[in-house]
């Protein structure tokens, strides 16, 4: 008898049984592989080689490290990591603030909420070339409505996006217009599953409403608002429409973040090799953070 | 006296709150509104300071970018990539999403964050060796080209999307229907998947979105034949001057239909983005 010579046979269907996950996912995971696995393989390799759209033809050579130091003494790729971090922590801190106050805002008892809720998650889900060209038109310097009614109230115009020292702010101002509604609706989802008990104990106990705030919903809210911070730095780490259509890395590059500057260097000077460098070094800082961030996600689950 | 303290107090508050979420909304549409009114203007009156409110409305600009540039074209190009992007995208991470949500099995929790991933690659990393692959297969400036790059995206989107969306419906269905006979596929195809559709189509509209919307793969990967919408806005900035009336008449075609999809699928988006998609 089969079935008494071992305790587990191997049939077909204990076959199909073990391996049936697999069935589901791996379809998927194979595209993935050959979509990105390969293309980021690539990509390494071609950061060691010299790749130019004269020369490619003739062979792609073998050219060490040499991308890597050449980046690493390059003054405009060094701007390209500081413009990026300055951008990602003044955006994402000011959208962080303004998107809680918002969320607690929407979070009060008032009328059509959902209504409201759709209204404000519409700029989140605009194509960022018209977002970039939008305001592009709003903040321009003599016809721009922005002015006109600064104008109006009596504040001089300003130069948005022509004056080195305003347009990263600009820059920031139409990522906040942007994305501040991912914030706030994703913190307002998490305010409403919040128990109720802990606050009507607070209220006993007689707690002021910033204490309320700092001591029960903070803590409550810390995996969801980490959750944000994540996607908001990566999202801001690697844009790239927006900026491109405003102010295309000026004036004097001082909207020049890194995904701009690969830009540039891929495919307006076509140096590949040179671009696939500079976007793995973009990379592996990103993935650094975003795994630091990922990490405390982890412990507070 | 103090109730009535309390009851003017608590009108204030009402009038505070609602004039702020008037001025959120204000600010949220105020812009886009903007980009709609000025579509609809003269080009001598765009720019005219005072900005001018109450105008004879044209169709100038409309008529303009639909007949000068090949726009139904790039349209369907637009539509067509999209769609076909949604549909490869859903197929493949629904079934992965089955996957997640109903086995337990050695390196899940790996394969999962392996498809989260992806999602969090700035594009100009792969745009790079996508241009020189797609170079080789002769394959720039194709539907196919685009396709491929904008799986990249779309697939984690689904996987995880859809994952939260079938952990929504209970397994105790399935398995009812499983001891009634169905066999597991004819489980997830009668019971589960109808029951996920809300969670499916709201996967599928983000998608098409993220497609619809996306600009730099567009922009490097085609040349006149395989552009998409995004890329013929920008056609409207030449050398010489920007055609801000025909970007507004494209802008507002290209936003129409995402604003309608957006508010369509609003309740599940915002699910949904909880559950790990983002912006792409």
């Amino acid at each position: 008898m089969a079935l008494t010579h071992s305790k587990r046979p191997w049939t077909f269907h204990r076959f199909i049984r073990k391996f049936e996950p697999f069935f589901f996912i791996s379809p998927a995971f194979i595209v993935l592989i050959i979509i990105l696995l390969y293309p980021l393989g690539y990509a390494l390799w071609l950061s060691f080689h010299t790749w130019t759209l004269r020369t490619f033809k003739q062979g792609i050579p073998f050219s060490d490290i040499q991308n890597y130091t050449q980046l690493f003494s390059n003054p405009d790729f060094l701007n390209a990591l500081r413009i990026t971090l300055t951008f990602v922590v003044c955006a994402v801190t000011i959208e962080l603030i303004l998107g809680m106050g918002l969320a607690l805002l929407l979070n009060q008892d008032i009328k059509a909420r959902g209504f409201l809720r759709a209204l404000i998650l519409i700029p989140m889900m605009c194509t960022n070339v018209v977002i970039g060209l939008m305001w592009r038109l709003l903040l321009n310097y003599q016809y721009g409505l922005v002015n006109y009614y600064l104008g109006q109230i009596g504040i001089l115009p300003v130069e948005w996006l022509s004056s080195p020292q305003v347009a990263m702010w600009s820059v920031i101002l139409v990522d906040i217009w942007n994305t501040t509604s991912f914030v706030a609706l994703m913190l307002l989802a998490g305010l409403q599953t919040l128990p109720d008990e802990p606050y009507e104990a607070a209220k006993i106990d007689g707690a002021s409403s910033i204490q309320t705030f700092t001591y029960l919903t903070l803590p409550f809210l810390k995996p969801i608002i980490l959750v944000v911070l994540l996607w908001r730095f990566i999202d801001t780490f690697r844009i790239f429409d927006v900026i491109y259509l405003l102010t295309a890395g000026g004036p004097a590059r001082v909207t020049e973040t890194i995904s701009i500057y690969v830009y540039r260097y891929g495919f307006q000077s076509f140096n590949l090799g040179v671009a696939a460098a500079a976007s793995f070094i973009m990379m592996l800082i990103m993935l650094v953070f975003a795994a630091l961030i990922s990490r405390s996600i982890g412990k507070e689950e | 006296m103090h109730r009535r303290n309390y009851h003017v107090l608590k009108i204030a508050s009402k009038i505070i709150i609602y004039s702020l979420v008037v001025l959120a909304v204000f600010l949220s549409l105020a812009p886009i509104v903007y980009l709609f009114i000025t579509s609809f203007k003269e080009p001598d009156l765009t720019f005219a300071i005072p900005p001018v409110w109450v105008f004879a409305p044209t169709t100038q600009n409309y008529n303009e970018v639909l007949s000068s540039t090949n726009f139904s074209k790039y349209f369907m190009n637009s539509v067509s990539i999209a769609l076909i992007t949604v549909a490869i995208a859903i197929f493949l991470g629904s079934l992965a999403a089955y996957g997640f949500s109903r086995f337990r099995f050695r390196g899940k929790f790996w394969l999962k964050m392996g498809a989260l991933v992806p999602q969090m690659l700035p594009p100009i990393v792969l745009v790079v060796p996508l241009y020189v692959l797609f170079n080789r297969l002769d394959w720039i400036d194709t539907r196919q080209a685009l396709i491929v790059s904008y799986l990249t995206f779309t697939i984690p989107l689904s996987i995880w999307m859809m994952t939260g969306f079938f952990d929504d419906v209970p397994i105790e269905l399935e398995e009812a229907a499983m001891i009634d006979g169905c066999s597991r596929i004819g489980a997830l195809i009668r019971v589960s998947l109808p029951l996920a559709v809300p969670g499916i189509a709201a996967t599928a509209i983000l998608a098409f979105i993220y497609c619809w919307n996306e600009f730099l793969y567009a922009v490097i990967l085609t040349g006149r034949e395989a552009r998409t919408l995004p890329v013929i806005i920008t056609s409207f900035m030449t050398n010489k001057s920007i055609l801000w009336g025909r970007i507004a008449a494209s802008g507002s075609l290209v936003l129409i239909p995402v604003i309608i999809f957006a508010l369509l699928a609003q309740r599940y988006l915002v699910r949904g983005l909880g559950k790990g998609a983002v912006k792409g």
